[in-house]
């Protein structure tokens, strides 16, 4: 049993120590542009990978309230997010779907199915500082983004990687730009900061508390702060997570928002 | 008297002429006064639409509110204060408002949630009895609910229909709840009618999280003759601490195009007038060319040129009298007609919009002392000017040319 266990270790070592070597070997060879796509795809598969499936709380405080929400999420690709409300008691149930370009509401205490038009996109998601069109344009920074390394050095006492992220002209993207910090070990996003179109700060993400989560470390506590308003923030923190499940297309369907 | 003698028997000398002349006039005045009631009539429609259904005279806001209305931004003491306005005299009611998704069926469209005050509200505006199909609000029926006239297109349902609302609460939460439609109402404003969402005060605080305050009080002067600035005033000094704006402040657009009326009546009695002038100046040149060798005789047995001018004149005055007379008694029935039953342009037009406030596709006119005067009066006017030039070429005639003139 030991042997199988130790075995094991030493066929992950060997495995990882390769897939780095390779990983360093890449990086010498390719051209600037190509290296910060590809550290890019990598933050953007972080959470998502090809399907996944997680249980968040998302804390938010605002100056009239602050309210606490666990809740369950399962996407696929980039196109593909149902999430539902677990707790508290009097939402439970409540459930988004966004599937391609729609999102559509499941509301528990109707017993409806809504689909929210194109006015309430810029509306708050479920009360936090995510709006609804932050869902539906969930983007993959490396489609929508030419990105440059604006700076790779030390800093904060951590090895980091700085990218700045210009929206590509054909990108549906509201944003000016976007200053995207990675430690340079393991690409682990540290920092994102969303300009907007007169380059003012219009929101800060803070990623924190690296733990292992779905087989590696990972931040495990993401942080909104609006720049108009600094008091104010969201917080959603993982407790668990799990990638790449294969989950059917067709879970992702009106039918199974209402699914209990 | 002379001089009217005369006048009189050369107007009905050429008995075809004057008969033309007048007629035209006639018509022309007919016409205007028409359409000085119906102008009347669109103005004041406009008054009330924006006033009397939604506006009120005078309103009540935190400050900010306005600019950015939000739903925290209330007027906190709202109850107290509507009581202190009814004992001041006022008709004074709280309103609430919110945004939300409103959907039916297949089709959502955003809405503006209104709570509305049912006792107080109906002392200010007369939105209860604009109704198009179904009814008003009612206490026993806190889930019934009355839509604008476009957005119960837009959301494709009838009296008796669902709604489902989806909004954020005051605490973050989803609001959510299942309606159905009570009412649906007429045209009564752009924003109304294309996201009008009315429910019961109750209602709307349960569904938002909103246990106190208001976004409005809105009040209205018993009496319509008093001075709005004067009630605005005695509003201030009872609400010191929020924002208090008048209907004119608050929509100043829609104030300066009713304080254009008279302006805009007068442009459209021009342009008319301008096609009535040319006739009368025709006519009264033809009269006077005509009569040159006449007025050449006249001359010379001692008629003055002030005396011709004066003759011209008064032929005119005579034809204008009588057009007037025409022109009133064909107005006055016709006006008076579209008073009654207004042209309904709904086969035209499914809604009719007048700076920006939806009007009911009934066009009604409304004869008052101005739509009838104005037009007579401008007919006399515009009459004197055009005979300006046929009664001075009647006054500088020299006698001796004349009676030789062929």
């Amino acid at each position: 049993m030991r042997a199988v266990g130790i075995l094991l270790i030493a066929l992950l070592i060997t495995t990882f120590g390769a897939v780095e070597i390779a990983r360093l070997s890449a990086a010498q060879t390719e051209a600037p542009g190509e290296r910060a796509r590809r550290i890019l795809r990598e933050v953007d598969d972080l959470w998502r990978g090809d399907s996944s499936h997680g249980i968040f709380t998302m804390q938010v405080k605002t100056a009239h309230y602050t309210r606490s929400m666990r809740l369950e999420a399962w996407t696929k690709g980039k196109e593909k997010t149902l999430v539902r409300i677990l707790a508290p008691l009097k939402e439970k149930g409540t459930a988004t779907l966004k599937s391609e370009n729609s999102i559509y509401s499941y509301l528990p205490r109707t017993d409806r199915t809504v689909r929210l038009t194109s006015g309430m996109m810029m509306g708050s998601w479920m009360g936090s500082h995510f709006t609804n069109d932050d869902l539906v344009k969930e983007s993959r920074m490396e489609d929508d983004y030419t990105p440059r390394i604006s700076f790779e050095g030390e800093r904060n006492g951590r090895k980091t990687i700085e990218f700045t992220l210009i929206p590509k002209p054909e990108a549906p993207v509201v944003w000016g730009k976007v200053v995207a910090t990675v430690l340079a070990e393991g690409y682990l996003p540290l920092t994102q900061i969303y300009y907007d179109e007169d380059m003012a700060v219009a929101r800060t993400f803070t990623f924190s508390d690296i733990k292992p989560l779905a087989g590696r470390p990972r931040p495990t506590v993401m942080r909104v702060v609006p720049a108009d308003k600094p008091e104010e923030y969201t917080e959603i923190v993982y407790e668990r997570l799990e990638l790449n499940l294969g989950i059917d297309d067709a879970f992702f369907s009106l039918a199974s928002l209402k699914r209990h | 008297m002379n001089i009217l003698s005369f006048a009189i028997r050369n107007v009905k000398r050429n008995w075809h002429r004057t008969l033309v002349t007048t007629s035209a006039m006639g018509f022309a005045g007919m016409i205007m006064i028409l359409y000085a009631s119906l102008m009347e009539g669109l103005f004041q429609a406009s008054e009330r639409n924006a006033v009397a259904m939604d506006l009120g005279d005078i309103q009540i806001h935190a400050h900010g509110y306005r600019r950015d209305p939000d739903l925290y931004t209330r007027i906190a003491d709202a109850n107290h204060l509507v009581q202190s306005l009814q004992q001041a005299g006022l008709h004074a009611t709280q309103r609430l408002y919110g945004f939300g998704l409103a959907a039916a069926g297949s089709s959502s469209a955003g809405v503006q949630l209104r709570g509305i005050d049912l006792k107080n509200e109906t002392t200010v505006t007369q939105i209860h009895r604009h109704l198009m199909q179904g009814r008003w609000l009612d206490r026993s029926d806190p889930h019934g609910v009355v839509v604008g006239r476009k957005l119960a297109r837009t959301l494709n349902v009838k009296v008796g229909d669902e709604v489902v609302i989806v909004s954020q609460a005051t605490d973050g939460s989803m609001a959510n709840d299942l309606y159905r439609v009570r009412g649906i109402l007429k045209s009564v404003g752009e924003e109304i009618d294309r996201a009008g969402f009315f429910m019961i005060a109750p209602a709307f605080r349960e569904l938002m999280v909103l246990p106190e305050g208001a976004h409005e009080i809105t009040i209205m002067r018993p009496e319509r003759s008093a001075s709005l600035e004067a009630a605005t005033t005695a509003v201030k000094t009872l609400a010191p601490r929020y924002e208090v704006m008048s209907w004119r402040e608050l929509r100043p657009l829609i104030a300066a195009i009713l304080g254009l009326a008279d302006t805009h009546i007068l442009f459209a009695l021009l342009v008319t007038y301008v096609a009535v002038a040319m006739v009368v100046l025709n006519a009264m040149l033809m009269s006077v060319f005509e009569r040159i060798h006449e007025f050449g005789v006249m001359k010379a047995i001692g008629f003055g040129p002030g005396q011709l001018t004066l003759l011209v004149y008064t032929e005119t005055l005579i034809q204008v009298a009588a057009a007037s007379v025409l022109a009133l008694l064909g107005g006055l029935p016709l006006s008076g007609f579209f008073e009654r039953h207004g042209i309904d342009l709904s086969a035209f037009v499914s809604s009719v919009s007048f700076a920006g406030i939806a009007l009911d596709p009934v066009w009604q006119a409304y004869v008052t002392r101005r739509s009838v005067v104005m037009p007579i009066v401008a007919l006399f006017v515009i009459a004197g000017i055009a005979v300006i030039y046929p009664a001075v070429k009647a006054a500088v005639i020299r006698p001796v040319k004349a009676i030789y003139y062929r």
